[in-house]
């Protein structure tokens, strides 16, 4: 029988609190295992607020690093390990955001710094204009509801959303819906503007 | 998707946001690989070591690294080689136990991940890493005191010494204050003398047993000190602390008043993990703590007490709180 195979497997199918108990106790394969179960949210989650790959994946490694050094207090079933990386993926990235803002204005801090040119420069453009006005949008919103709109955008469940953002799943609908509403208001505040 | 019209909308408007093909990641194990280097140069702390340095020493995140280093000037070490600069000397006889809310426990933790620390820290000597030994002796001998045993459970499945160290805190006024407006404490409560100020910490060397069949933990370790500078005056820090953990200000400002700040370590216990209350413990005074199962490292029952210079600490999740403090009580 090949052990490190069946190692693997029986680590994939482990709920995350047991894995983080494990990874906490020094478990190296099972901190493994919890970063590949996670790693695509936590990146797809990034690039959206950021816009930019090569700082999504910097700040990505910081949030996994995060969880190795300064792991969540869990012990039980009621761990949330998702929610906890969504948070502090979210705290770190407005971070990086601040980090822009103080480089470049306020009103370009949601701007995907994009440092290789774009392949198909004509429609990209326009795409990137989008993109921008959507970040300087969501940017006048509290972070809780990014957080909200990005990970419903992603295809998380309201009892996945309710997890994440440590609300109950009964919220979810409305805290979306305010969300959505505050997210237009500022869509055409920054287009009267622009 | 099922949603709303106005929400649909919203959402596939930040459908423009995906990734794109050119913006997909690495690969999840490329990137695992180039995240094992850093694992391996910033090692992983256990969340009992964790929670121990909280009660002692600074670098730690019991509710946030700014709280936990508002802790630390007050359980921060002192060095003896530098006695004669201090008039102040801080020692734990007694321990205050503060209730802290999940709420403010998140601000805290937002405080920690925006990188704040209330001045510089420096090590003046790292902890090691503990070290395995066959023997309550050999503790003894490698800790420089001598440990006591719970003769009701035998000899203990593993011994472990865990190193001590010392450091010294330098504040920086400024971004101390900016901690406090964060945590929506009065920055004004800190004054302008404390700008620069040193404080030193020395955390002892503590020996800890552990038996399997029982799952009872025990440690043990010299008082930690503080010394700092005679001028400086740890009740407004105190209160300031207080309504970090948010105590409203008059309720801070009355029991930083009632509080020996020179030998009381104060404990911010989590609402939603434990309960606390005051008990002897062989005639000194200690905290039992229940409901911590969430909280440390899997113990659902935990009791801390100092007696004769040293402090106790011990957990079990396989006994009733009533059993472990008469576990406690055998500590000989």
């Amino acid at each position: 029988m090949d052990w490190t195979k069946h190692m693997a497997s029986w680590l994939a199918n482990l709920p995350d609190y047991i894995l983080l108990h494990r990874a906490t106790a020094g478990d190296g394969d099972s901190f493994e295992t919890l970063f590949h179960r996670h790693y695509g949210r936590v990146y797809g989650l990034l690039f959206r607020l950021l816009g930019n790959r090569a700082e999504a994946e910097d700040v990505a490694q910081e949030v996994f690093l995060r969880l190795h050094q300064r792991p969540p207090r869990t012990a039980d079933e009621s761990a949330n390990i998702s929610a906890w990386l969504y948070s502090v993926a979210m705290n770190l990235g407005y971070n990086a955001l601040r980090g822009r803002q103080r480089r470049w204005q306020w009103d370009t801090h949601l701007l995907p710094e994009r440092q290789e040119p774009p392949p198909s420069p004509a429609q990209l453009l326009e795409q990137d204009e989008t993109q921008a006005a959507v970040r300087r949008a969501l940017a006048q919103l509290p972070p809780q509801q990014t957080q909200l709109l990005l990970l419903r955008q992603m295809g998380l469940s309201y009892a996945e959303l309710a997890q994440a953002c440590g609300v109950r799943e009964s919220s979810v609908g409305t805290l979306l819906a305010r969300a959505a509403q505050a997210f237009k208001a500022a869509w055409l505040a920054t287009q009267a503007t622009s | 998707m099922n949603e709303s019209d106005p929400l649909h909308d919203v959402l596939n408007q930040l459908a423009v946001l995906e990734p794109t093909a050119a913006d997909q990641p690495l690969a999840t194990a490329e990137a695992l690989a180039r995240l094992r280097p850093r694992l391996a140069a910033e090692p992983h702390i256990p969340l009992f070591r964790r929670f121990l340095m909280s009660l002692t020493i600074k670098r730690t995140a019991w509710a946030g690294a700014g709280l936990a280093l508002l802790i630390a000037i007050f359980s921060f070490p002192g060095a003896q080689a530098l006695a004669s600069d201090f008039l102040g000397l801080f020692r734990v006889q007694k321990f205050a136990a503060v209730s802290i809310s999940p709420e403010q426990i998140k601000r805290l933790s937002e405080l920690d991940m925006e990188g704040l620390y209330p001045g510089e820290i420096t090590m003046l000597d790292e902890m090691d890493a503990p070290l395995t030994v066959a023997s309550l002796e050999e503790a003894a001998a490698q800790s420089g005191f001598q440990p006591l045993a719970i003769a009701t459970l035998g000899k203990p499945d593993s011994i472990q010494v865990m190193d001590g160290g010392r450091g010294q805190l330098t504040i920086d006024l400024a971004t101390s204050r900016t901690m406090l407006e964060i945590a929506g404490v009065d920055p004004a409560l800190l004054p302008d003398s404390l700008d620069g100020a040193q404080i030193d910490a020395t955390v002892y060397t503590a020996v800890g047993q552990h038996w399997e069949t029982d799952n009872v933990l025990f440690m043990q370790m010299p008082s930690p000190e503080i010394a700092y500078p005679d001028d400086f005056d740890p009740a407004p820090l105190g209160q300031a602390l207080l309504q970090m953990l948010g105590m409203s200000e008059p309720e801070a400002a009355s029991l930083a008043r009632s509080i020996d700040w020179t030998s009381t370590l104060l404990l911010p216990i989590p609402q939603d993990m434990a309960s606390f209350a005051e008990v002897t413990v062989n005639g000194a005074a200690g905290l039992l703590l229940t409901g911590v199962d969430e909280g440390i490292d899997g113990q659902n029952a935990a009791v801390i007490w100092e007696n004769n210079g040293v402090i106790y600490f011990l957990a079990s999740p396989n006994f009733i709180p009533q059993g472990l403090l008469e576990l406690a009580e055998a500590v000989q």
